[in-house]
């Protein structure tokens, strides 16, 4: 990667360009980390968009980006609510499953290419980890247990909804589910959350914790959860729906997906230009084609699905590389791109130190939470 | 990769880090009348709660912040010169304001349910703030990626936060598998009645460890893993993935583990699954650490509570002492075998694992030894 893309910080300009990534070799006082890789490409193996009543926005990606509509349509299609899941995952084990829960699941499910109905994992799989991202899942169910325990004391409220007063119910939910046992994370970020999500994940996998990883990106749009989001002012409203990517690492090769830390040596990887360069990619999220304006705002899914929308178009046929960014004033931006490479989706950034240019070359999006700031 | 602790601050009901980690060594519980919510209706009597004197309303953030601040002054980092990113860990993030707007109170912007806009505001300059809500073992994961960026080379230092306040939805869920409220949080006793919760916030500063600057401790490994088992019990065989996860990361035998900071939540589950998985993972390769734990002073801090027993490890390498299993009177049997501290033991441990386990069976496991 060619650093600076830009100036976005007086920290950057301490990190020398040439700082070598701390080798995996030398990491441990001369004990190799096992597994854990400096360079790695990361690959989408697997990619699902769960978004319910989405038919329009397929139309508008088409007009978009001249991709048939037909191409798109499959992808789009298919995306049952929360109160119809059990098309897609069978009726056993719903129960007390928050409608959040009930997307994701429904997403990783497709994305994991499974017929319709309940998967039973035969044993646990300590291989595969869980990163979800997204902010209101449970507070709706929050909002009851405290409404219930006001009106009718705490043995009104049912055990069965134990597990959804914890915000991590639908990272440990997909884990539960589908027998993966690697590391379990659920990033509650904001807006920020879905990168941040892809991000932790190749990191994950970087680091050797992980040969795959699922990332969920899901959120709900009930009564509470809009209520909060239409506090915070912004552009477009609240929308239920989830994605998934399945991400996995090639490891040691130094080829165009190279994915490197910032202020990493080496010029492999080059995937975004510097500042005043001509403009790069085409853009999903903010500035370019954004779906919260078009159909509605993912929140902190909203990085997710703006990836997995990146992914339809690509294998629908669009050539790339494509960006894709989330974010807001208050919790900052990120972007990350996507390509295909050797026949292949491969993640090129994921977002660490990453400037998105819109067609006339300004700057549209960039990173690091400094919203607040300016 | 090794990283190291340059500084780490805490808030529990006892005080500070050095306040806490004197009232565990003198036996002393920080626990009280429950400060948040209807005893009655909840069928909890107690808390452990932090009383800054001001509202709980978004009381996490605030706690947070603060020992965000502290922490970042007493490294001497500046964030706005170097990439410094913050992790922060919780289980409960500001949900006690969700059941505030539910019953009545006003509605807040979405973005006060997480930290990154509090802990930008306390130490300006850092890179991104990111919000990791991995319930009781929130801190442990925050840990674990934290060691990642700055072995990947991502970060001149990671700010690593922890934090919770007790909310009436997670008291009710308490209350509601006990038949009378609990009196107190007896860890790995036989006669635990459950869990109670503490407020809590702690941050860390962690540094590549071939930095130069003093250091508290070393971080050895933390190992992760997820049971994959059950909604909320625990899974032995989860636990001893993250166990031996921390063990092979960093490079040691199981032997080697002198002392064990528990999470020993005092609960009919957990502790004995925790007894089980020391004693197949390292007491069955030769270890016989002591094994303390710090829930009966200060209840079960959640978010925090895997920085909370960071923080009382590294004060055991330094200082030579490891406090009490406070609110331990018989062991229970599945300890049996197991050297659990009955008061403040003269040791000098050299390698401690601290535990952290979580609703979901969210595992984190880390390896800390003196600098």
């Amino acid at each position: 990667m060619t650093r600076p893309l830009t100036a976005t910080g007086p920290d950057r300009s301490a990190a020398p360009d040439t700082q070598a990534v701390r080798s995996a070799a030398t990491a441990n006082g001369g004990r190799a980390v096992p597994g854990a890789e400096k360079r790695v490409t990361v690959r989408v193996t697997g990619w699902s968009l769960h978004l319910p009543d989405a038919d329009g926005l397929a139309t508008d990606l088409a007009d978009w980006s001249g991709v048939a509509p037909q191409r798109l349509a499959g992808a789009l299609a298919g995306a049952v609510p929360a109160d119809r899941a059990y098309e897609v995952l069978g009726r056993k084990g719903l129960l007390y499953k928050e409608p959040a829960t009930r997307l994701a699941l429904c997403a990783v499910h497709r994305a994991l290419g499974l017929p319709p109905g309940r998967n039973l994992p035969t044993g646990v799989d300590p291989t595969t980890a869980v990163v979800v991202a997204g902010n209101l899942g449970n507070v709706a169910t929050v909002a009851d247990l405290a409404r219930t325990v006001r009106a009718e004391g705490g043995r009104a409220v049912s055990p069965l909804a134990a597990p959804n007063a914890s915000s991590n119910v639908v990272a440990s939910t997909v884990a539960l589910w589908f027998g993966f046992g690697g590391a379990n994370l659920m990033i509650c970020s904001g807006a920020t959350a879905g990168l941040d999500a892809v991000r932790a994940a190749t990191l994950l996998l970087r680091a050797g914790r992980a040969a795959r990883v699922v990332v969920v990106g899901a959120e709900p749009a009930d009564e509470v959860a809009t209520g909060l989001h239409q506090a915070g002012r912004p552009p477009f409203p609240l929308r239920a729906g989830a994605a998934c990517l399945v991400l996995t690492a090639d490891p040691g090769s130094a080829d165009a997906g190279t994915v490197d830390g910032p202020g990493a040596g080496g010029g492999a990887g080059l995937v975004l230009r510097p500042a005043g360069s001509p403009p790069a990619y085409r853009l999903l999220g903010l500035g370019g084609f954004d779906p919260a304006a078009r159909w509605g705002d993912c929140y902190g899914a909203a990085g997710v699905v703006n990836l997995a929308l990146a992914a339809a178009l690509l294998d629908a046929g669009l050539a790339g590389p494509l960006a894709v960014a989330c974010g807001d004033d208050t919790d900052g931006w990120r972007a990350a791109v996507l390509d295909i490479d050797g026949g292949r989706l491969t993640v090129l950034d994921d977002g660490r130190g990453a400037a998105v240019f819109d067609a006339d070359g300004r700057e549209a999006v960039r990173d690091g939470g400094r919203g607040a700031e300016r | 990769m090794p990283a190291r602790l340059t500084a780490s601050q805490l808030r529990t009901c006892l005080g500070d880090g050095a306040e806490t980690f004197a009232a565990l060594l003198a036996g002393r519980s920080g626990i009280g009348p429950l400060r948040h919510g209807d005893p009655k209706a909840l069928n909890v009597a107690h808390g452990y709660h932090v009383d800054d004197g001001a509202t709980r309303a978004f009381a996490a953030s605030r706690w947070v912040a603060d020992c965000a601040r502290r922490a970042v002054a007493d490294c001497g980092l500046d964030p706005r010169r170097r990439r410094v990113v913050a992790l922060v860990g919780t289980g409960l993030r500001e949900l006690a304001a969700v059941e505030a707007y539910a019953t009545g109170g006003a509605a807040f912007p979405a973005h006060r349910l997480h930290f990154g806009d509090a802990v930008r505001a306390a130490v300006p300059g850092l890179r991104e703030v990111v919000t990791v809500s991995n319930a009781c073992s929130a801190g442990g994961h925050v840990l674990a990626l934290a060691e990642d960026l700055l072995m990947l080379g991502e970060a001149d230092a990671v700010l690593v936060c922890g934090v919770d306040a007790t909310t009436e939805s997670m008291l009710a869920m308490i209350g509601r598998v006990v038949d009378h409220p609990t009196d107190a949080v007896r860890p790995f006793d036989a006669d635990r009645q459950g869990v109670l919760l503490g407020d809590g916030a702690a941050a860390a500063v962690l540094v590549p460890d071939d930095d130069a600057r003093p250091a508290l401790a070393r971080i050895v490994a933390t190992g992760l893993s997820c049971d994959a088992h059950h909604e909320t019990a625990p899974s032995v065989a989860g636990i001893e993935r993250a166990m031996r996860d921390a063990l092979t990361r960093g490079g040691r035998d199981p032997a080697e583990v002198d002392l064990v900071v528990a999470h020993g939540t005092g609960t009919a589950l957990n502790d004995p699954a925790e007894c089980a998985a020391i004693r197949q993972v390292l007491v069955a390769d030769g270890g016989d650490p002591l094994v303390t734990a710090v829930k009966g002073a200060t209840g079960h801090t959640s978010g925090s509570a895997a920085l909370v027993n960071l923080d009382v490890a590294w004060r055991c390498l330094a200082g030579g002492r490891v406090p009490p299993v406070v609110g331990l009177r018989r062991p229970l049997p599945e300890g049996a075998g197991l050297r659990f501290t009955g008061t403040a033991t003269a040791s000098t441990p050299r390698l401690a694992q601290c535990d952290a386990f979580g609703f979901g069976g969210v595992n984190a496991v880390t390896l800390v030894e003196a600098p």
